[in-house]
């Protein structure tokens, strides 16, 4: 019995991972290599609920094949948010807080007006399938988040790593001054990240249209356990912060069931705190990774 | 600020900072502000929809001069302060509910404990800086939530805990609303005054080296770690007296409600930016905007449609980001020295 039950919280923790590790892979382009703070990330994320829902509403197609639509959308709300917000705050990390945290109420008020407070689901005919493994059962909607969380972190690490648009991002990232003398367009450079990283979070909001119950709060929710997975996985590496979702999603699904319930998010966040005490660069991210970009310039 | 007409067009910032700006040298201004204060209370005195508004003005006014302390003199933007509200609300709540201690004294162990929990939390995310710092403030914010809603004998849960209403001057309970408004002046009056002596004092010029430049202040022997606990457990001293207060004129208090990161933690960092970062005025100003406007809003949009209200406050605060950066004291200023030249 006790062994069901550990099989079945480590399955949770790990579906829950996915889900954190998706939520959390446009932020970590953002914050975690151009460290831009974007507390509207989450709202990012919430807009690509939305849209996914508007999708469905209109079409009557399933919430999968919103994909197309709405994730170019948010790449270009991302680029326009990048110009009209991030670029003048650039070098002023105390105020791009309280800009996209501005930009977070915004958009959730916003769209809290339109519906008028009505909370909305959509409906996939994948959403009550599961699979069970092991006397374990997982649900299809999560596993898929699960997959495309992998894909992505593997196709972003690649990215950056190999393709020259990849190696541009994380110049301009490392030294500004220095990529622009390579011929770099650094603000272009910078709108580019900035709307992969809000595309990514579309992404995250479409494949989570099953998954969750639509509400403009929901982005806020996200937004912490974000930030969390980022710093805790490792700022600057993409495979750290896919870990990072694991061990955000192991924590509070074993915390919730064997320390308390109510407490999982306590002891999820003390997790964390701790860890950006002892090492502020994150598990797996280089050392001294979180003072780049925050250098006087 | 008086101007001796002899300022040159590149030296005006050093000649217009007098070292004779001293606390004693302040007070006749922190009694004007005061007084306009006041006599803004003795104008509404028989409106009490104004009065429940000035009272809220106020408080606020004490409790984002109270976030200036750290967050402005020093540049520490503590997303969490709404922790230590919550720490000062409850403690002035659980002396009063269970042992009878009347509000007037609670406060004061409200205050210590507030500073003890922000030194104790401060301690070890001090060495981590700006958004980081932001971030991990915020996360407290978060842990404190789920151990208010789990501690229901200290909070009462998520039900809350409400203070009877048993009318009397010892109970900090009052009828009218002047009184109400009249205590949150007191408390912001005392946090106006408190932010001054740290502003001109060396404690004041310490905090503002540490913002300007970390490095900097402690190559010149500043004492980096210190002088922002000392400058947090202040702060928090003050929010905790505003948390009691807010306590007992409301009533009634949950903790999501207490340690809402909106209406209590990024509000008191959003009237003091817009006020004016790190200036001694500026978080009084920005509440006097800040707070009648949302409540006007609110009134006027809020029932129409939902939230509409905080799109406007939202906007605004991304304009004050991006456009206002040193606020309404910062625009002033700018004001007055185009019209001296």
């Amino acid at each position: 019995m006790a062994t069901l039950d550990f099989a079945n919280v480590l399955a949770v923790g790990i579906l829950l991972g996915g889900v954190y590790a998706l939520v959390s892979v446009g932020l970590n382009l953002i914050f975690g290599v151009i460290r831009v703070v974007n507390f509207a990330q989450g709202a990012f994320v919430m807009l690509g609920m939305y849209g996914t829902y508007a999708f469905t509403a209109v079409f009557h197609l399933d919430p999968y094949l919103a994909l197309p639509i709405v994730v170019p959308a948010l790449f270009l709300l991302g680029a326009v948010v990048q110009r009209l917000l991030i670029t003048p705050l650039r070098t002023e990390p105390a105020m791009q807080i309280f800009a996209t945290f501005g930009l977070l109420l915004l958009l959730e008020n916003l769209v809290l007006a339109a519906t008028r407070g009505t909370a909305f689901s959509v409906v996939s005919p994948l959403a009550s399938a599961s699979i069970g493994v092991a006397g374990v059962q997982l649900s299809a909607v999560r596993l898929i988040a699960l997959v495309a969380a992998t894909i992505v972190a593997v196709a972003l690490g690649a990215f950056l790593k190999r393709s020259m648009l990849g190696r541009a991002i994380r110049a301009v990232a490392q030294d500004r001054a220095a990529a622009r003398l390579m011929g770099i367009n650094a603000d272009r450079i910078y709108m580019l990240t900035f709307g992969l990283g809000a595309a990514l979070a579309g992404l995250a909001g479409c494949l989570l249209t099953p998954i969750y119950s639509l509400s403009p709060e929901i982005g806020t929710s996200f937004i912490l356990p974000a930030f969390a997975v980022v710093v805790m996985g490792g700022l600057g590496s993409v495979l750290g912060a896919y870990a990072g979702g694991f061990i955000v999603g192991l924590t509070e699904a074993f915390a919730g069931f064997y320390v308390d319930p109510s407490l999982k998010y306590a002891v999820l966040f003390a997790v964390f705190i701790a860890v950006l005490i002892v090492r502020p660069s994150g598990l797996f991210g280089q050392l001294g990774a979180e003072e780049v970009g925050l250098r006087a310039e | 600020m008086p101007s001796d007409g002899l300022t040159l067009a590149g030296s005006v910032r050093s000649v217009k900072a007098p070292l004779i700006r001293t606390f004693a040298g302040e007070l006749p201004t922190a009694a004007a502000v005061v007084a306009v204060a006041g006599a803004m209370v003795a104008f509404w005195s028989d409106d009490i929809f104004t009065l429940n508004i000035l009272a809220t003005m106020f408080l606020f006014a004490g409790l984002a001069s109270a976030w200036n302390v750290i967050g402005g003199f020093s540049g520490q933007f503590s997303l969490g302060h709404s922790v230590f509200f919550a720490v000062g609300a409850y403690t002035t709540a659980n002396l009063y509910l269970k042992a009878g201690v009347s509000p007037w004294l609670g406060l004061l162990p409200a205050a210590a404990l507030a500073a003890a929990v922000a030194t104790l939390l401060s301690w070890p995310v001090f060495r981590l800086r700006g958004p980081f710092f932001a971030i991990a403030t915020m996360a407290f914010t978060e842990v404190a939530l789920a151990l208010g809603n789990y501690w229901t004998s200290l909070t009462g849960g998520t039900r809350g805990l409400s203070i009877p209403f048993r009318l009397g001057w010892a109970n900090m309970i009052f009828r009218d609303r002047l009184s109400y408004a009249l205590l949150m002046l007191g408390f912001a009056t005392l946090c106006l005054l408190v932010a001054l002596a740290v502003r001109r004092s060396r404690l004041g010029y310490y905090l503002q080296a540490v913002r300007d430049n970390e490095g900097a202040a402690a190559a010149a022997g500043v004492s980096v770690l210190r002088v922002k606990l000392l400058g947090m457990a202040i702060s928090a001293a003050l929010t905790g007296v505003g948390g009691g207060l807010f306590l007992m004129q409301v009533r009634v208090a949950d903790p999501a409600a207490l340690l809402s990161v909106f209406d209590f933690g990024v509000k008191f960092a959003l009237i003091a930016l817009i006020g004016g970062l790190g200036t001694v005025y500026g978080p009084f100003l920005g509440a006097l905007v800040v707070v009648p406007l949302e409540g006007w809003l609110r009134a006027e949009l809020g029932g129409v449609l939902p939230g509409a209200n905080l799109v406007v406050l939202s906007i605004c605060l991304i304009l004050v980001a991006l456009f206002l950066k040193t606020g309404i004291t910062g625009l002033f200023a700018t004001i007055v020295r185009r019209m001296a030249r």
